[in-house]
């Protein structure tokens, strides 16, 4: 963010300093331009002022009284006509020049006669053209002068009429242009000053600086810096017009000190706007960057606030459904992994259809079941004694030996205890016949042990194995804890058939009363009579099972809950 | 007798004019053409040329009066040539005033402010140029040329002069033009002239620019080109 206000800074800075720049030049070249067009305009006038002057030479020279003086009467009486008509223009000084170009009368100098007239190169051009002007230097002092001739009617003498420019009338043009007037006068040896509207001291620094810079420029007068222009008037004389810099540029900078103001706001508005933008930009990063931890920390249920349409928006959201889609996964995972939890109680397929998320099974509830515990005899004697590489492989064998056929009957296994288990049918998933389901898998799984227990026989293993069924109703449900729950039966059917069990001797399968008239179609049994049994004040009536009835109804062929033979899953 | 003496003298006096008249006609040179050119060949008007011998005597001054007119406010003509001694009359022609003078100093003179011909016409009785000017109208120039000779020509606007009547002999030629450079004298070349024969005498003169006051519109033209 630092950067990128930085930047906009220096860009702004460069525009600024840019602009100004170029406003600077451009208002120099302004004042040069102004200064320019003032000084024609000057010299315009100064030509124009000229003209005026001839014209009131030209009118003084058409008075017939002057030409008659000038022709005929005495020197005293042409100097009187000649101070009467200086008075009449309001001239500083005329002058009666004679055809040879000698001074006849001069009202500044009434004694001065027959001198050769200053400016012959005047008279020599009003002598081409009829009449002339001139702004000129006469006895140091500098005039606009007008000549023309007194026609009688032929030229018989000049008439010059002269204005004196000094330091008034500097003042008056000043008055006229609003720019500082000097004249000059240019001789091979500088630059003499005849008039201005400056100070002394700066008419000294105009004349030291015009030998450096002749026509336009930059002098310092008084320590500040004018522009100046110079314009010739005449052959030597120049009229230069000067103006402050400083007040030339005082607009300029006014609009200079605008832009600064513009600018500086606009690098708070930048800065403002700037922080603004960073912060909008970083919050949401920020939000995600704190989402994305607590997912990689293993929270899924957490979520991006999304409040925008921008990308970021857009990403906020592409997250979130990301994070959905891993919360599925997760759930996937979870059912996955509880399936195969479940898959110690029930059957495969049930676990399956409980892994898919209906857990509401698992509730606690009271149900009939038909009960099955079954242990090996002389188990833990063999432990005690065997190798335990041996103990285990026959483990093994039997509980793969047990387990197939809890699977096949899909039984529920609720306990499993080394070399006893306890399985139980009717829950969690209802079935027709419970107890016809017990009593079959524990004729085949005592068949099927019998056959290890021969093989374990020979390899001098003596064992047994005994199982007990009992039926009726137990409290059925979800025990244990977060990480570790079990599936439970709390009952006293729970205790009796753990009891039968205990009873049955090897290869014997003990049933209760109530189970044998469930399955008494079923299956060949005989009586035990009553049987007394730890924990139970009563005696119970017991059967022994022996075989399945070869002439019972679906001998031998167990039936799934929905009716159809389980033959597919044994041929599967 | 007296009769017969009166008739006698009176053939006589006949015979002698006759005679003489023969003489004089036979004592006159042929025509003598003036040609004034300037420096490109261009004709020069208004230039006047005169021949003056040194030793023949100043003929009797007729006193006849010349005319310098007034007419459309200006002097016609431009250039009036005249033997000294010759009265000039000024008669102003337009139906308004003019105040004719010259400053010049072969004739200082002033008609002030008049209507008509003055009564007395002016003599010019110096040789030299008298610039004729009026004061009510700066644009309006003429010169009188005050000389010493009968003899004399005006050029006119082919440049060309003609002089008759002139005795045989060896004259002095001159010629004089407002504009021109340089004095009448500087122009002086000789010419012979013999009786009965034709002669010629040629002029190159240089001339100034000459700057004039220009003519005032009139007020109804002004009105007019406005």
């Amino acid at each position: 963010m630092a950067v990128f206000v930085g930047l906009f800074a220096v860009i702004l800075a460069t525009c600024f300093l840019v602009v100004a720049a170029a406003v600077r030049a451009s208002a120099r070249h302004e004042i040069g331009e102004e200064l320019r067009l003032a000084g024609t305009l000057f010299v315009r006038q100064l030509e124009s002022r000229s003209q005026q002057l001839v014209a009131a030479t030209r009118l003084l020279s058409g008075d017939f009284a002057l030409k008659t003086a000038a022709a005929t009467a005495d020197q005293e009486t042409t100097r009187s006509v000649l101070a009467n008509h200086r008075q009449r223009i309001e001239a500083d000084v005329l002058m009666l020049v004679s055809t040879e170009g000698s001074i006849a009368a001069d009202t500044r100098q009434p004694g001065r006669l027959g001198a050769a007239f200053p400016l012959s190169r005047l008279l020599e051009e009003a002598d081409q053209a009829g009449e002339a002007s001139r702004i000129a230097v006469i006895d140091g002092g500098l005039y606009r002068l007008a000549i023309v001739p007194l026609l009688a009617p032929v030229p018989i003498a000049w008439l010059c009429a002269g204005f004196a420019i000094d330091d008034r009338s500097a003042a008056d043009l000043r008055r006229l242009t609003g720019l500082h007037v000097s004249f000059l006068r240019r001789q091979d040896s500088g630059f003499t000053m005849h008039a201005s509207t400056l100070d002394g001291a700066d008419r000294d620094e105009l004349q030291r600086g015009l030998a450096a810079a002749p026509t336009a420029g930059v002098i310092k007068l008084g320590g500040h810096p004018h522009v100046i222009r110079a314009e010739p008037v005449s052959d030597e004389v120049l009229v230069v017009l000067q103006r402050p810099l400083a007040e030339a540029l005082q607009p300029y900078d006014s609009l200079f000190t605008t832009l600064l103001a513009v600018g500086s706001a606009g690098l708070v508005l930048a800065l403002v706007g700037a922080v603004a933008v960073a912060r909008r930009m970083s919050r949401p990063v920020r939000e995600l960057v704190r989402v994305a931890r607590q997912v990689s920390a293993g929270d899924f249920g957490t979520a991006v606030s999304v409040g925008r349409r921008d990308e970021l928006g857009e990403l906020g959201t592409t997250f979130n459904e990301m994070l959905a889609g891993l919360r599925d996964r997760e759930r996937v995972r979870a059912a996955l992994a509880r399936a195969e939890g479940l898959k110690r109680f029930f059957s495969p397929q049930l676990a399956e259809i409980l892994s898919a998320g209906d857990e509401s099974v698992l509730a606690s509830h009271r149900r009939e079941i038909t009960v099955l515990f079954c242990d090996l005899r002389g188990f833990t004697a063999f432990a005690d004694t065997a190798d335990p590489e041996e103990v285990m492989r026959l483990l093994r064998d039997y509980h793969e030996t047990v387990g197939a056929l809890i699977s096949r009957y899909e039984g529920t296994l609720e306990r499993f205890t080394g070399d006893g288990l306890m399985v139980f049918f009717n829950d969690p998933v209802p079935c027709p016949d419970p107890a016809a389901r017990a009593v079959r898998m524990a004729i085949e799984m005592r068949d099927a042990v019998q056959r290890l227990l021969e093989e374990w026989r020979r390899r001098g293993h003596v064992l047994g194995f005994g199982t007990g069924i009992d039926m009726g109703y137990a409290t059925v449900g979800r025990i244990g804890f977060e990480g570790r729950f079990d599936y439970a039966a709390i009952g006293t059917v729970t205790n009796l058939s753990a009891r039968l069990c205990q009873e049955a001797g090897d290869g014997q399968i003990l049933v209760s009363q109530r189970v044998y008239a469930e399955v008494e179609s079923l299956v060949e049994a005989v009586p035990l009579g009553a049987l007394t049994l730890r924990g139970f004040a009563r005696p119970l009536i017991a059967f022994g099972l022996l075989h399945l009835r070869a002439d019972g109804p679906e001998a031998r062929q167990p039936l799934a809950k929905d009716g159809r033979p389980l033959a597919r899953e044994q041929t599967g | 007798m007296r009769r017969r003496a009166a008739i006698a003298a009176l053939l006589t006096l006949l015979a002698l004019i006759a005679a003489s008249a023969a003489v004089k006609a036979q004592a006159r040179s042929g025509p003598v053409e003036a040609v004034v050119t300037d420096e490109r060949g261009k004709p020069v008007a208004d230039a006047v040329v005169t021949l003056t011998s040194p030793g023949m005597p100043a003929p009797a001054t007729p006193r006849v009066t010349v005319v310098m007119d007034q007419h459309d406010k200006e002097f016609v003509p431009h250039v009036l040539p005249v033997y000294i001694g010759t009265p000039v009359s000024f008669p102003n022609r337009d139906n308004i005033r003019h105040h004719v003078y010259s400053f010049s100093s072969p004739k200082k003179f002033e008609l002030p402010l008049y209507i008509g011909t003055p009564a007395a016409p002016v003599l010019f009785d110096k040789p030299g140029v008298v610039a004729l000017g009026c004061n009510i109208h700066d644009w309006m120039l003429a010169y009188i040329y005050v000389v010493t000779t009968p003899y004399f020509a005006k050029t006119a606007t082919d440049g060309k002069g003609r002089l008759d009547g002139l005795p045989p002999g060896a004259y002095e030629a001159r010629v004089w033009q407002p504009r021109m450079r340089g004095g009448t004298d500087k122009t002086a070349q000789p010419v012979t002239l013999a009786a009965g024969e034709p002669a010629q005498v040629a002029f190159v003169v240089s001339l100034k620019a000459e700057w004039r006051v220009p003519r005032a519109p009139d007020s109804y033209k002004g009105a007019q080109g406005s």
